[in-house]
């Protein structure tokens, strides 16, 4: 508790519904999974960005509220768009109608394409919780809803120390990159990777709070991909985002993870 | 520092990038997307990607400063850009701007920002 605003008078932040910088104090920190317009049975709502917008917000506040947060509590956003003429049309004020006034670092990006591809908005959220981590667990990963994704919805940190992963590629330790045009070695690598850094800090993969995973391609991930990553988890899912984006920091990689854990 | 690096044999970055931070104390900052505009919103550098990593560097230095930082206080950046030839140019820029290791870091290119005139967006994390 304790959430800061930094220059939250700058008139650029101020006029877009933002903040340049929040602070909080670590005491007990929500990530959310990316949320996306689904309806309770897992369709994608009909009518495009304006509903799609509004669920997506609607279901952030039923996740935010089982934890006991508020949108006035929320020190970052990050808002994944495929079309941002419609996202800006018509999606801000959707986010208005939900979040009103209150104003959070921000960071909005387009992308080629989310989990399905009509999808035109996802957004990930973290928060500052209210109330004293002591007597409780380390992780309290939950879900608000009932969903058949091998992720939870809310990852809550009480206390313990917070630990940020570079983005993790097939990279061999001499630099060079495994399984080129290999979905499933990349896949492999990138997890071997992010298994030797969380042990190197005192994790494991079940200390994994909130994972995006950047791919060029979907289908291909969901095929190659993710039973390689449903080994690593064993079911101790994070908070996760997927994400189809054009191009990574090489032209041979497929896939790039970036992962948030949480050590005591 | 209020973090520490983590570091191992098994897995070591490919640049001058650190693998892995842990926060040990301080407060936890989240810094929005920062982009190559002035504090009046123009945008600076339209058309060239050198200037306007410059200028989002500058702005993120702003908000870490503001914020009893700088950015050496950066546990973790993710840099945004629209094409991946503008690499070398991000970089250079990113090196002047770190001087020494830069933080935990990753590198996507998107399909655009949230405004076609913006070429590099660049997000933070500390702790100050």
């Amino acid at each position: 508790m304790d959430r800061r605003e930094v220059l939250a008078e700058r008139p650029v932040e101020k006029s877009r519904g933002f903040m340049p910088g929040v602070s909080v104090n670590p005491s007990r920190v929500l990530f959310t999974a990316g949320l996306t317009g689904r309806d309770a049975a897992g369709n994608l709502v009909a009518g495009g960005m304006a509903p799609q917008a509004h669920r997506t917000f609607e279901r952030l506040q039923a996740i935010l509220a089982h934890a006991g947060a508020r949108f006035q509590d929320v020190a970052k956003q990050l808002v994944y768009v495929t079309d941002i003429d419609a996202y800006n049309a018509v999606g801000r004020s959707e986010r208005a109608s939900i979040f009103g006034s209150t104003r959070t670092a921000s960071t909005g990006l387009v992308v080629r394409r989310l989990a399905d591809p009509a999808m035109l908005i996802e957004v990930e959220m973290v928060v500052d919780l209210q109330g004293a981590p002591q007597g409780k667990p380390l992780l309290e990963k939950f879900n608000a809803e009932n969903h058949p994704g091998d992720f939870y919805q809310g990852v809550i940190v009480n206390g313990g120390r917070l630990l940020y992963l570079a983005g993790q590629v097939a990279n061999n330790p001499d630099g060079s990159v495994a399984g080129v045009g290999d979905w499933k070695r990349q896949a492999e690598k990138v997890y071997e990777n992010i298994g030797h850094v969380l042990r190197a800090a005192g994790a494991t993969p079940a200390s994994a709070v909130k994972e995006t995973t950047w791919v060029l391609d979907i289908e291909s991930w969901r095929a190659s991909g993710t039973p390689v990553r449903r080994a690593f988890y064993n079911g101790e899912y994070p908070a996760s985002t997927l994400v189809e984006i054009p191009g990574l920091a090489r032209a041979e990689f497929l896939v790039e993870i970036e992962v948030i854990a949480a050590v005591a | 520092m209020p973090f520490s690096t983590i570091t191992t044999p098994e897995a070591k970055p490919v640049g001058n990038y650190k693998m892995a931070t842990r926060m040990e104390g301080g407060r936890l900052l989240y810094i929005s997307g920062q982009v190559a505009w002035d504090a009046s919103g123009n945008i600076v550098g339209k058309g060239d990607v050198r200037a306007q990593a410059r200028q989002a560097f500058e702005n993120l230095r702003g908000v870490l400063q503001a914020a009893g930082g700088d950015v050496e206080s950066l546990m973790k950046i993710t840099t945004y850009i629209t094409k991946l030839e503008d690499f070398p140019a991000v970089a250079e820029a990113r090196t002047a701007t770190f001087k020494g290791e830069l933080p935990a870091s990753t590198l996507i290119v998107v399909k655009a920002l949230f405004h076609p005139d913006f070429l590099i967006e660049v997000e933070g994390v500390a702790a100050v």
